[in-house]
């Protein structure tokens, strides 16, 4: 008893030894894994700044950091759509910095008092199964409305606006386009031919690569990423137009490492750093008007998209994700 | 035969259980030990994330008073329950009958079919509910390929009872196999001898010494589907919310941390009655009498056509399971899952250019918490089973209490009391470890207790009135009997800090990470090739760790036993 006990008592103690270590800039980033790997080693190839990083969705990420607000872990919060670093700058969790580079940027993309620099933008995207499009005798859809037809009943994957920011931006920017009502009885409508809404922004690329959904609505890099992979996806971008998402970068508030964390919000909005986003083949569209675009990618200015307010989209979250629940949702 | 505590113990005084402790001062620290660490690693979490729920400005309820104004949450609620009680029955049915037909009935095959059983046990998270869309979605194996149904619905109560069952019928089919192998077929021969049919030696002898173990089977089912969170994610989709999701979504896609340890706090309610009810209830009621092995006499049991029946549906169970594990196999060698099934190895490569770091964390973290649960399980129930001292029944309840806590209340439960001195744990390896070590420690416990409870303490008392003092029969005589739950407590151990992620998902960290965290990652991704590429290196670490377990406990304790976890 008394080794067993001794071996449990080192055991903790080693575990405890084995700690953090200073100077290296940590991230928590929501961009997703292998992006985010491709993007930091080509910062720390850059600067020279040792990087290291944990993928956490937005809402862990947040968590993570309130939880840790009296001892931060981390430096940086990299990736997630900028309404969600709204969130974070008004609960108090990071500080703000203004990079030199943001000057060239638009302002849209930027806190106006440095709390968060967006440094790309992915538009929202529908795909189509090609294989059950063909199976199925249908005509690739144009327009939103197109999606209401009869063929596409039990076919139409997209997140929930509960759970997903992806499926909010959509709601929001439909409000923002079309006005709330006719929003919603457009979402009503397309509800009749919904199979599932997912919880996670990201499932429904999963579903209409496997055939289990012949549609998909979500942000375009997955799409791209399979249709890389060799999946039989057709991308379609509705001519009413789409959203888009613009993720950010802020600075965790105590941040250990403020000045390597500084390096890297100027690092990724530089021309350099936005060029990496095609030279890396992350999918993502850069925001810095100098930077290319690369191939595989229609150009940005192509894409009919709808102008996006993060700050009212913000404000107005809990007000339409209960009116999308119980008028959009109940209807089931 | 159950040791029941005889009431006279209670009421001696306790300055003599303190008297004879502190003769024994290593005992004592020990007591000491395992109540500071239970009191930390699972009090102060489930304190901390009650107390989120309940710090507003308001009165102390407003936030769950609003919760719940919402009819979409009230769903979720009787959702719960439903799904909870539906599984519960399913999975306990498909595990009674292969039970029933692995103890009872002459078939071939029945090591392979006891083997493939249990195989669920190790599945890695999310990657199953895949399988399930492959085999039987839209475009599924099974029901597109097979038998040409397009839409199959396979979102909603009907898919998610389908994983649920699979997920969870292993858990009962293991327990009701232990309870059946213990009822001594010699009742069933006499009731045959005395010229009993042989539905009613069923219905009156063999079923009713079984109740307690099907009714304990099924709150067990109940709770861990009730906390289940990876099927649901996956196939309830939002038609069907789950408290468990919900309060997960609350946190990760409203960004209300309190509104979702207030629905975790929820999830408390049924699923700590139904602990508290198989622990005190149904497991008192246990008719269980173990002498040696049991004898079989099977022969008899059921007739030919049954035999027949029985034996298909087992086979049909067979092919499920290999179904379902298939499909990764194939989807990890395949150059895109669920379209191009040409071979590669990319997925590997990519795997293991991405996640090396990663595998050798989660190995570490599996290797670190694995003897510590081990040995903290066995030690609770040797101190529960055989010493007296105050609080005893206190450190049982405690040491079990994490089983029926949601994984995601002991998660955001971690992050909150551990992320300040004195426990300033977060982003290190001790807080993963911690949390797999109390967190899946019960299972231990509750196999020691168990086999502590079939050997006669005589031997034991023997040892100590030759002189030995209790750290000496602990580790000498206890330890090396129990070594069959000892070797279950530890696999048990192993299998969920590679597998589990309710928790841990919160807990991850730069310098930590975990495989399964990264299959969850890979997945959201769309990487589906490398998600089941990783999932079948995690099973084949796991198969691997079981025969090198079950190596150093043979060769430590000298005994050969029956693989039983």
């Amino acid at each position: 008893m008394k080794r067993s006990i001794l071996v449990v008592a080192v055991l903790l103690v080693l575990s405890l030894a084995v700690s953090a270590s200073a100077n290296t800039l940590t991230v928590y980033s929501s961009v997703d894994e292998e992006n985010a790997r491709a993007l930091l080693n080509a910062f720390t190839q850059s600067t020279g700044i040792d990087v290291r990083f944990v993928f956490l969705s937005s809402g862990p990420a947040l968590a993570r950091m309130e939880a840790e607000k009296n001892n931060p872990q981390a430096d940086v919060w990299l990736g997630a759509p900028s309404e969600n670093h709204v969130l974070a700058k008004d609960r108090g969790l990071t500080q703000p910095y203004m990079s030199p580079n943001a000057a060239a940027l638009d302002a849209k993309f930027y806190d106006p008092e440095g709390y968060w620099t967006s440094f790309y933008m992915n538009p929202m995207g529908v795909a189509i199964h090609t294989g059950w499009a063909e199976r199925a005798g249908i005509e690739m859809p144009e327009s939103w409305y197109d999606l209401l037809k009869p063929e596409f009943r039990g076919e139409i994957q997209m997140p929930t606006p509960q759970s997903s920011g992806t499926a909010y931006n959509l709601v929001a920017s439909m409000v923002l386009a079309w006005g709330e009502d006719e929003a919603f009885d457009y979402l009503k409508e397309l509800h009749k031919n919904i199979q599932s809404y997912t919880q996670s922004g990201t499932a429904p690329s999963q579903a209409v690569a496997i055939g289990q959904a012949g549609v998909a609505i979500q942000f375009t890099p997955a799409f791209l990423k399979l249709m890389d992979e060799g999946y039989p996806l057709k991308l379609i971008f509705p001519k009413e137009g789409v959203g888009y998402e613009a993720p950010a970068v802020s600075i965790i508030k105590g941040a250990p490492n403020i000045e390597a964390a500084q390096a890297l919000v100027d690092w990724l909005i530089s021309v350099e750093g936005q060029n990496k986003l095609s030279e890396l083949k992350t999918y993502f569209f850069p925001v810095h008007p100098e930077a290319s675009t690369g191939e595989g990618l229609p150009a940005f200015s192509d894409i009919p998209t709808i102008d996006y307010d993060a700050l009212w989209a913000g404000d107005n979250r809990e007000y339409l994700v209960n009116k999308w629940i119980d008028e959009v949702l109940r209807g089931q | 035969m159950l040791s029941t505590p005889a009431a006279g113990r209670r009421l001696r005084p306790v300055m003599q259980d303190l008297g004879r402790l502190l003769r024994e001062p290593w005992l004592l620290i020990s007591i000491l030990l395992i109540f500071a660490m239970l009191g930390i690693f699972i009090i102060l979490p489930l304190i901390k994330v009650v107390d989120m729920s309940v710090a507003s400005d308001g009165s102390p309820f407003e936030i769950y008073t609003n919760l719940f104004k919402s009819w979409y949450m009230r769903r979720a609620f009787t959702n719960s329950l439903l799904m909870g009680a539906l599984s519960a029955l399913t999975s306990v049915v498909v595990g009674f009958i292969l039970a029933y037909t692995v103890t009872r009935v002459n078939i071939p095959f029945k090591r392979l079919i006891d083997m493939i059983a249990i195989i669920p046990i190790i599945s890695p998270p999310f990657v199953s509910s895949l399988s399930i869309l492959l085999l039987f979605g839209n475009n599924g194996l099974i029901t597109y390929n097979l038998f040409g149904i397009r839409n199959f619905p396979i979102y909603g109560i009907r898919g998610l009872l389908l994983a649920q069952t699979v997920t969870f019928f292993p858990v009962a089919y293991l327990s009701l196999k232990g309870v059946l192998e213990a009822i001594n077929p010699a009742l069933e021969d006499a009731a045959f001898d005395l010229g009993a049919s042989r539905w009613t030696v069923f219905r009156k002898i063999t079923l009713p010494l079984a109740v307690p173990g099907i009714a304990s089977a099924m709150l067990v089912v109940f709770i861990e589907s009730l906390a289940d969170f990876g099927n649901p994610l996956v196939l309830a989709g939002s038609a069907f919310p789950t408290l468990a999701v919900q309060a997960y979504l609350q946190i990760t896609g409203m960004y209300d941390l309190p509104g979702g340890a207030a629905l975790a706090v929820t999830l408390l309610i049924p699923s700590i009655t139904a602990f508290v009810l198989q622990k005190y209830w149904v497991s008192r009621k246990s008719y269980v009498t173990v002498s040696g092995k049991p004898t079989r006499s099977t022969v008899k049991a059921v007739g030919p056509v049954m035999r027949w029946v029985l034996f298909g549906f087992a086979m049909a169970i067979c092919v499920i399971v290999l179904g379902f594990y298939g499909v990764i196999v194939v989807g990890a060698f395949s150059k895109a899952w669920g379209f191009d099934y040409g071979f590669t190895l990319r997925n590997f490569t990519y795997v293991l250019d991405v996640g090396f770091e990663t595998i050798l964390d989660t190995l570490t973290v599996a290797v670190t918490s694995t003897p510590i649960s081990g040995l903290i399980g066995m030690f609770i129930a040797f101190l529960v089973v055989r010493k007296r001292f105050l609080g005893r029944s206190a450190m049982e309840f405690t040491s079990m209490l994490s089983f029926a806590l949601p994984g995601t209340v002991i998660g955001i439960g971690y992050i909150l009391a551990f992320n300040q001195r004195p426990f300033l744990l977060t982003g290190t390896l001790t807080i993963l470890v911690a949390n797999f070590v109390f967190r899946y420690v019960p299972v231990g416990i509750q196999n020691g207790i168990a086999a502590l409870h079939q050997i006669d303490p005589g031997i034991e008392e023997a040892a100590t009135n030759l002189g030995a003092n209790s750290q000496t029969v602990f580790r000498r005589i206890t330890l090396p009997l129990i070594s069959p739950a000892f070797f279950s407590g530890l696999v048990f151990a192993f299998v969920r800090a590679m597998t589990a992620i309710s928790a841990a998902i919160f807990l991850v960290s730069a310098d930590w990470n975990l495989m399964t965290v990264q299959i969850l990652n890979q997945v959201g991704s769309g990487r589906l090739g490398a998600a089941a590429a990783f999932s079948l290196l995690l099973v084949g670490i796991i198969v691997v760790a079981i025969i090198v377990i079950r190596l150093i406990v043979d060769r430590l304790f000298g005994v050969r036993f029956e693989t039983r976890f």
